[in-house]
């Protein structure tokens, strides 16, 4: 609606953040003040193109982007599952990718083809809820960690764990596999229902040129 | 102070001070607008028995409703949204009647969402529902209406997304859809999550070009001239149907002059399953989701026994306001109050005044003297 309106983007974090700003520069969308690792700002601009940028911690993007602090997200599918905020999920980047797999050891498997009780630990309890629950009907106990979810199996803490999957190095050192895959991942281009609404124009002209540049 | 009692639930919040006068002259500005089509209030209570909202009406899942047991064990439902309400009473008290009925309500529904999410369980609704008209003119005058109230209530950049589900059913019957596949591809259309879709498709076995299209429709939104494209891409009647029901509506917003508020998403599908065809939502900056949501349906009432036509929409009152003082927009209200300050002796010669003041339509506070030097 109107132009001179600021469209403002939330980049996950770290790799992500950074290969989304390589895509960008292909269509023409550059922020030379993102590039200065040791800037302390938060947000960064683009005044030529009316664009701002900012970085947040993953989990944050979808919220960000729910009540339109940002327009427009780059984020995981993981988090996009895990957070469930009402966003358009637009596009599919293609970078980023990995899985979203339940792993344990070997013999976990077995506990996998009942319906008995089980414990899995996971950064990811609403995926893993969703997968127990509705896909394999299996009443299991989840327990929440934030980070080295792989110990859990070892130390007895849960059967199996649900976690990202990329190349599975970490598993096979501590005598983990891979025992199902719940659903392939990879970053996703997330807009605000509003802004969508409000600056199709602008929003659609973005994901056609960045579709064609993938 | 008791720390414990001061706190409500998680959801639920006061609205009090100017908060709750500028809420006040939102809602008697949208109501004016609305009483001026001719709609009439009504009131239904504020819970009602389960199956008012079950399954098979199709509005908020079951999981989302907050239910709780009378005396006889029967089991009740704070009321999640009105229309089905609403479709009840014109079927209990209008059963007969054919000419078509207006009616308006206002208050709040209870919807047991997620935690910590930022979103309210009890929010202030207030809507209309035009029951027993099927044309063009009734979706038109529906459309209007809430352009018109939110103008009214002072809202200026917004705008009012048009789809018709019609649309999207006609290509899912023309691929032969069931429907646990079609309500996943709604869900998954209405988030714009193209490739979602398209994986759930082939999965399903549809054939490339129905896959196509129904891909399509996600990306089917924008000013009329889309309505163009949304014909020449399906070949089946009811989908055709649907398009010339839109382009109609459109035609006849612009006879009211409020067709630069308008945009078209046949992308469109609700997550209530009572509507038809015509949906709308209407979206301004400030908050994340619609603040207006409405649309046609036409099988509602037969659940309750009246086979009749229904179009109707609702405007969340608190977003509209939480919208409007993020955009800066001024609700203009008056509160001013002559205060009044009596001791003992002077009592009555002050009440006197007050009496007087309040008889001419003024506001007088009574205090007592002490009190003065701390205003």
């Amino acid at each position: 609606m109107s132009e001179n309106r600021y469209l403002t983007f939330a980049l996950g974090k770290g790799r992500l953040a950074s290969k989304t700003m390589e895509l960008f520069e292909k269509i023409g969308i550059t922020c030379e003040e993102m590039k200065d690792k040791d800037s302390r700002r938060l947000i960064f601009v683009n005044e030529e193109l009316k664009l701002k940028f900012f970085l947040a911690k993953g989990p944050d993007v979808p919220t960000y982007v729910e009540y339109g602090a940002a327009d427009i997200g780059v984020v995981g599918k993981d988090t996009i599952l895990e957070e469930n905020r009402r966003v358009y999920e637009v596009l599919d980047l293609g970078y980023g990718k990995c899985r979203m797999c339940v792993c344990g050891p070997k013999s976990a498997e077995e506990l996998l083809k009942h319906h008995e009780m089980i414990r899995v630990a996971s950064k990811y309890p609403r995926i893993a809820k969703d997968y127990f629950y509705n896909k394999k009907h299996q009443t299991v106990d989840i327990i929440k960690l934030n980070g080295s979810v792989e110990l859990a199996p070892i130390v007895q803490l849960a059967d199996v764990i649900v976690d990202i999957v990329e190349t599975g190095s970490t598993l096979r050192e501590n005598g983990l596999e891979v025992l199902e895959e719940i659903c392939p991942l990879s970053a996703r281009m997330i807009v605000n229902q509003v802004s969508m609404q409000m600056e199709p124009e602008r929003i659609k002209r973005l994901i056609t040129k960045l579709k064609e540049n993938l | 102070m008791s720390t414990k009692l001061v706190h409500t639930p998680e959801g639920v919040r006061d609205i009090y001070g100017d908060e709750k006068a500028k809420k006040t002259v939102v809602e008697q500005l949208l109501h004016d607008r609305i009483a001026s089509y001719g709609y009439r209030d009504i009131q239904t209570p504020t819970f009602e028995f389960f199956d008012v909202f079950s399954k098979e009406v199709g509005t908020t899942p079951s999981k989302e409703l907050y239910k709780f047991f009378d005396k006889e064990g029967n089991t009740l439902v704070l009321r999640p949204d009105f229309t089905p309400s609403i479709a009840r009473c014109a079927a209990k008290y209008y059963m007969d009647e054919d000419v078509p009925i207006r009616f308006c309500y206002q208050g709040n529904t209870f919807t047991n969402t997620s935690e910590l999410q930022g979103k309210l369980k009890e929010v202030t609704q207030m809507g209309a529902e035009l029951i027993g008209d099927d044309s063009v003119q009734a979706d038109a005058e529906m459309i209007a209406m809430t352009i018109e109230a939110l103008c009214h209530a002072g809202l200026a950049d917004f705008q009012i997304s048009i789809g018709n589900l019609a649309y999207f059913k006609g290509i899912c019957a023309e691929a032969g859809l069931d429907e646990d596949t079609e309500l996943k591809l709604r869900s998954y259309i209405s988030g714009k999550n193209g490739f979602g879709a398209e994986e759930l498709l082939t999965d399903a076995g549809v054939s490339r070009e129905n896959r196509e299209l129904l891909l399509k429709v996600s990306e089917l939104s924008g000013t009329a001239a889309i309505l163009k494209d949304a014909r020449a891409a399906v070949s089946n009647g009811r989908s055709k149907k649907a398009v010339d029901r839109l382009e109609k509506v459109y035609e006849a917003l612009c006879a009211y002059g409020v067709e630069k508020y308008v945009s078209f998403d046949l992308g469109m599908l609700s997550k209530y399953n009572y509507y038809t065809g015509i949906i709308f939502k209407g979206y301004t900056y400030g908050v994340g989701d619609a603040i207006v949501k409405g649309g046609r349906y036409d099988n509602l009432l037969k659940q309750f026994g009246k086979d009749a036509p229904a179009i109707g929409f609702m405007i969340v009152v608190d977003d509209l306001l939480a919208a409007m003082g993020r955009q800066r927009l001024e609700i203009p209200y008056d509160e001013t109050v002559v205060k009044l300050y009596y001791t003992e002796k002077d009592f009555d010669e002050m009440l006197k005044e007050a009496r007087q003041l309040r008889a001419a339509g003024k506001r007088a506070e009574l205090l007592p003297k002490r009190t003065e030097r701390k205003e």
